[in-house]
């Protein structure tokens, strides 16, 4: 079985374009799972953070960590927005590897992401930490 | 108002117990269907013994705590920084949390800097970091 990508991806190597559009339903399965009484009304509009979820989960696929055997960790994760975001607006994240090391056998890896909309403008960014243990199966 | 915020203000937050319903919701909202969220049998072969709920959740209620206070400005050019720094177990009750610690001129104009969090039942943080949000 080929190595997951966590172990063999070099500094720099980039991730998509995903396409990270939220449509309603999730939206909807959202409000389900963090909503309250005292939530915002968001309106037409997302949590930017639902964005960064999405694309978070493209990432972690394309690194091959749902693989048996590996144990992943988040460690951190800095989010920026420059504009709210519709349901259903086109959004494409592209991801870049910051950072990727091995210390006492554990992967620790850092992806910079840049979320643009339809007409090409950045309207932000994320950077995730995780911490990979374990041996793919 | 935004623009009435003092160093020492005291963001108001919540209480939200993380169901295993709202795990189930989140893989939904998120695409994240990871074992170690859904599946017991496979969460207790973990280094965590059963299920634990996304980072990613925890977070999320942060942000909700964020743009309650900030409703004008905090999708509109907030930033923040975290660390998780332990799991959340369904059916635990966590708590969101934060305090602006300055606010600064910068050339977007005013900016708060907030400590934010999310609180386990023992007082541990599952989740804490800085918010900047525009105060205008």
């Amino acid at each position: 079985m080929a190595a997951p990508l966590i172990s063999t991806a070099v500094v720099g190597h980039e991730f998509g374009p995903y396409d990270v559009t939220i449509p309603a339903s999730r939206a909807e399965a959202y409000a389900t799972a963090v909503g309250g009484d005292e939530s915002p009304d968001y309106g037409e509009s997302l949590a930017p953070i639902m964005v960064v979820a999405a694309a978070l989960t493209e990432l972690i696929e394309d690194l091959g960590l749902f693989s048996g055997g590996l144990q992943t960790v988040h460690a951190g994760q800095e989010v920026s927005w420059v504009r709210p975001v519709n349901i259903g607006e086109k959004v494409d994240a592209i991801g870049k590897l910051a950072a990727n090391s091995v210390r006492r056998g554990n992967h620790f890896a850092t992806v910079s992401v840049s979320y643009k909309d339809s007409s090409g403008s950045e309207i932000g960014t994320s950077s995730t930490t995780i911490i990979v243990s374990g041996e793919a199966s | 108002m935004s623009t009435n915020r003092a160093v020492g203000d005291i963001l108001v937050g919540f209480e939200r117990q993380i169901t295993q319903a709202r795990v189930d919701a989140y893989a939904e909202a998120s695409g994240d269907h990871n074992p170690i969220h859904l599946d017991e049998s496979y969460a207790a072969t973990t280094q965590f013994g059963t299920r634990i709920a996304h980072g990613m959740l925890s977070l999320a209620l942060v942000t909700e705590m964020l743009a309650t206070e900030f409703p004008e400005t905090w999708h509109d050019g907030g930033k923040l920084k975290v660390r998780f720094s332990a799991p959340v177990f369904p059916g635990e009750t966590v708590a969101t949390y934060g305090e602006i610690t300055s606010i600064d001129e910068s050339d977007e104009g005013l900016l708060a800097t907030c400590t934010i969090g999310c609180k386990k039942p023992d007082g541990t943080d599952a989740v804490a970091g800085r918010a900047t949000v525009p105060l205008e």
